[in-house]
């Protein structure tokens, strides 16, 4: 038996994680392979061993920081069975950031990389598509349910609330002066309560379980 | 050293070098050593001006907009241009259309991650927003004044149009399939109209004359 499979699984979360936190303290480029493997326990050799490049190292991170956003996001999902509160559980989560850090710095370095990196770009594509379709499936499933308004169209609106919660997010992390997330939660509601003609509010605004007002048009 | 008046002193013309491979390259693509010779000064030269590299990027990332004074903004709308007329052009006007702007944006782009680690380039990042800011909701406001917008938030709105153009522009600067910049424009004046009560009149707007090229945060040369 070759050790090598057993360490495989063992070894590459550990990078990962390790490689996750020396990302966010310096930067990519700041960051050193070296001073992964101090941080991970392992040597650099091992490191290019699993991974060719940092680049490839980050999107590995990013990867896993949205694996575990969405297996949170599934959860949490499944705890509602209104689309508004399932919209509102989600709005909440992504306002929290990734790694509830309330901190879209990863999601900067794979902006200023996907410039440049089509490997880099066609992975955050697929990222970016895959948060639009969820929300526009939850709008979908609020037209049928008639909670929310049948006019808006369910893909231009998680393109809307997408982009609205990227932007925010880059002016929370970049410490604007009164945007907790707490308000970016509230702005991005203020937003969907219109494109979806119904009023949704925070879950703390409404005990555990969220609702929404239906309010005409 | 007596320079003729205008013309850019050696740290300058370090400082626009580092502009320029930072908008085509990105913050990697800077070395000292090319650095100097696109200013055509020497290393040496570099290193008095700048102690640390890192000095030399914060300084280069700030460079365009403190370089410009303060942030020139596009050239007025034409006279009698509506509010309408006027935001549109506005929200074009920050968007990653023309090479200049997406030049601009990359520096953005890049001003965002450092400050993100920086604390210290923080307020700088601050003050742009709040210029920016400042712009938008000082035009919503003309606007309701003038009977033309409905009566709303301005504040919230100017926040959410700088929200909507970071978020769509960055998709448009990537070159997301689905986002040009004309859809960015189109989707940024759509989630305003609505509480504007402007229905059609705002993203039905074409995009501005082409020639009249507006600039984000204008660099000047």
């Amino acid at each position: 038996m070759s050790p090598r499979p057993r360490v495989h699984h063992l070894r590459k979360p550990q990078i990962v994680q390790a490689a996750a936190e020396v990302l966010y303290e310096r930067g990519l480029f700041d960051t050193r392979i070296a001073d992964i493997a101090e941080r991970a326990g392992t040597s650099s050799p091992t490191i290019l061993y699993y991974f060719e490049s940092k680049d490839r190292l980050l999107e590995e991170v990013v990867d896993n920081s949205d694996r575990e956003f969405y297996d949170r996001i599934w959860a949490e999902q499944a705890r509602h069975e209104r689309a508004s509160a399932k919209l509102v559980a989600l709005v909440e989560e992504t306002s929290l950031g990734p790694g509830r850090l309330s901190d879209y710095t990863l999601w900067m370095e794979i902006w200023v990389r996907a410039r440049r990196d089509p490997t880099v770009r066609q992975n955050y594509f697929r990222l970016d598509r895959r948060q639009r379709e969820l929300i526009a499936e939850i709008v979908r499933e609020g037209q049928g349910t008639g909670e929310f308004s049948r006019d808006t169209d369910a893909e231009d609106f998680a393109l809307s609330l997408s982009g609205l919660m990227d932007g925010l997010g880059v002016q929370m992390t970049l410490g604007q002066p009164d945007l907790t997330p707490e308000r970016m939660i509230s702005r991005c509601l203020a937003l969907a309560s219109g494109e979806l003609g119904c009023e949704l509010l925070p879950s703390s605004q409404n005990g555990k379980k969220s609702q929404t007002r239906e309010v005409g048009r | 050293m007596t320079p003729d008046a205008g013309a850019p002193t050696a740290r300058e013309r370090i400082l626009t070098a580092a502009v320029r491979r930072i908008a085509s390259e990105g913050i990697d693509g800077v070395r000292i050593a090319r650095l100097a010779m696109d200013a055509g000064v020497s290393s040496a030269l570099v290193h008095y001006h700048f102690e640390t590299r890192d000095q030399l990027l914060a300084e280069a990332l700030e460079y365009p907009y403190k370089h410009a004074g303060e942030i020139r903004l596009p050239e007025e709308p034409p006279g009698g241009a509506s509010h309408a007329e006027r935001l549109n052009a506005m929200i074009e006007s920050c968007l990653p259309g023309s090479e200049v702007q997406r030049d601009d944006w990359v520096l953005w782009l890049e001003l965002w991650l450092r400050a993100a680690r920086e604390p210290g380039l923080r307020p700088f990042a601050e003050d742009l927003y709040g210029r920016l800011h400042h712009w938008f909701a000082t035009e919503i406001e003309a606007g309701i004044a003038d009977g033309e917008f409905e009566r709303c938030d301005a504040d919230d709105l100017a926040d959410r149009a700088l929200a909507l153009i970071d978020g769509f522009g960055v998709r448009a600067l990537i070159g997301d399939p689905t986002m040009p910049v004309e859809r960015a424009r189109r989707s940024v004046a759509g989630a305003l109209a609505r509480d504007l009560n402007v229905g059609e009149r705002l993203t039905a707007l074409g995009s501005v004359e082409a020639g009249d090229e507006p600039k984000r945060l204008s660099r000047t040369n």
